[in-house]
């Protein structure tokens, strides 16, 4: 490995755990307990930080599956597929904290709110960007297979989030987040995404360069 | 673009015609939609109070399962018979594959949809005539072909394609499935135009934004 | 208390997820290493 990549890689893994740390102080020690959930509540600063970066995630496979149907170059699958991987874990996440939450306020494992409901179609279709590079005859049209599929279910997001939200107002709401958001609150979630963000990435290099490798190894297969 | 429409047309017609000869996939496709129907029935009481308050639900459900057997059961044919390798070979810019494919798509679905709908409100006692529900469902529809047309290219190149077809199809089309199902509740409750306007907006806006996007990711979804 | 749980629940599927997911990919780093000593050997008896 060059130098270089080492020396970025620790450095990312040193912020990384950094951030963390803080993130989980400020999580469990400095943020005080709210007052309607009590501290249940605590769920929120990982829950909504990972479908923040999830969302990310899936913004750079858009971004990275254009750039491959334009260049043709390996590398921006690659990086797709590890983005939309990374983005789906954390939305599969975003998914069972929410369920756990309500349940811890509601006693209801799922409701058909607007966020839940939305963040389900979403992970549906980033599952199927992922299925689909496996039933695909070969390698190639796998890759683009896949990027269709993040161009065109990227662009579907903002339309299921309308539809949506839009099914559920007809319907009595099931979730109201009451009151305001503090300035400890708004430290904390922030410093979350931060410590989110830099695992995304971290795990997004990792990945990436092990795709790449596994590539390699194919290709030296063949000889 | 002078040339344009006679091509896309050369294509429908071809789809068309095959149809008409062999029949075999419309026929299978309106007994299995009405199956769904009925089937749907046993597992809603058919009481007089909540049946309004499901039907519309399952004549979408139906005209979802309908359409995405229908569009396996299109593209399956032609892989089998290598059509669309011919129709590769054709000296054509590849977005009027799109386009000839989609016209044939969006009529054959409408045809079962309009075939499919009347029955549907004879089972559930419905008035008969409701021009607003055939408006809903021909918008409606154009989305599901826009995006189906796609799909199915994708999902026929596949080892599985009986089931990458609805996973990759069912999430993209959920917000026309919303639309539709609100807006048929809407229409069967009597009320105004007004109240359904914001659902026609959003299935418009679909089918606007997924016509453009598929017409133009078209080409890499059949590239050799 | 009970709401306890839940939190501890949360954090503790949190956790396991993301450490699953590291320890994923850890085994097919493995994996390919493997697979990368045997194509050496492989290649160097050819020479």
């Amino acid at each position: 490995m060059k130098g270089k990549d080492v020396l970025r890689d620790n450095v990312l893994l040193g912020l990384g755990l950094v951030l963390m740390i803080a993130a989980l102080y400020l999580i469990f020690i400095y943020v005080p307990t709210e007052r309607e959930m009590g501290v249940v509540q605590r769920i929120f600063y990982f829950h909504v930080p990972l479908a923040w970066v999830g969302m990310l995630a899936f913004v750079f496979v858009f971004i990275f599956s254009i750039l491959y149907l334009w260049k043709r170059a390996m590398k921006w699958d690659i990086l797709a597929h590890a983005s939309a991987e990374v983005g789906v874990v954390f939305i599969t996440l975003v998914l069972i904290t929410g369920t756990v939450w309500a349940r811890s306020i509601w006693g209801v494992w799922w409701t058909w709110d607007a966020r839940l409901t939305a963040t389900l179609v979403l992970w549906l279709t980033y599952l199927a960007y992922l299925l689909v590079r496996n039933y695909a005859a070969e390698q190639t049209q796998g890759a683009r297979f896949a990027a269709v599929l993040g161009i065109v279910g990227f662009i579907d997001v903002p339309i299921v989030v309308l539809a949506v939200n839009l099914w559920r107002t007809q319907h009595p709401p099931a979730l109201i987040f009451e009151g305001g958001i503090t300035s400890s609150m708004l430290l904390t979630t922030l410093m979350c995404i931060a410590a989110f963000t830099v695992l995304y990435i971290i795990i997004v290099i990792q990945s990436a360069s092990m795709k790449n490798l596994e590539a390699e190894v194919e290709s030296l297969k063949d000889i | 673009m002078k040339g344009l429409f006679p091509k896309v047309f050369a294509i429908f017609r071809k789809d068309i015609l095959l149809e008409l000869r062999t029949k075999e996939v419309a026929t299978s496709i309106l007994v299995f939609a009405l199956l769904v129907l009925v089937i749907f029935n046993f597992a809603f009481d058919p009481e007089a109070s909540t049946i309004s308050m499901v039907a519309p639900g399952i004549l979408w459900v139906g005209f979802t399962f309908a359409g995405v057997l229908g569009l396996n059961r299109i593209f399956a044919t032609e892989k089998e018979n290598s059509c669309f390798g011919g129709l590769m070979l054709c000296p054509v810019d590849r977005v009027v594959i799109y386009w000839g494919k989609l016209a044939s798509i969006f009529t054959f679905i409408l045809i079962i949809e309009v075939i499919i709908t009347p029955i549907f409100l004879i089972l559930f006692n419905l008035p008969l005539f409701i021009p607003m529900l055939a408006l809903i469902i021909v918008v409606a529809t154009v989305g599901f072909a826009a995006v189906g047309t796609l799909f199915s290219a994708l999902a026929m190149n596949t080892r599985a394609r009986d089931i990458l077809l609805p996973m990759v199809f069912l999430p993209v089309v959920v917000p026309v499935i919303i639309a539709g199902v609100k807006a048929t509740a809407l229409v069967l409750e009597g009320r105004p135009l007004g109240d359904m306007a914001i659902w026609f907006q959003i299935m418009i806006a679909f089918d606007i934004i997924y016509l453009v996007v598929s017409a133009l990711v078209f080409e890499f979804v059949i590239e050799e | 208390m009970e709401n306890m749980c839940f939190l501890f629940a949360a954090y503790t599927i949190i956790w396991a997820v993301v450490f699953g997911y590291v320890f994923y990919l850890y085994r097919k780093q493995r994996k390919l290493q493997q697979e990368i000593n045997l194509l050496k050997e492989i290649m160097n008896k050819q020479k």
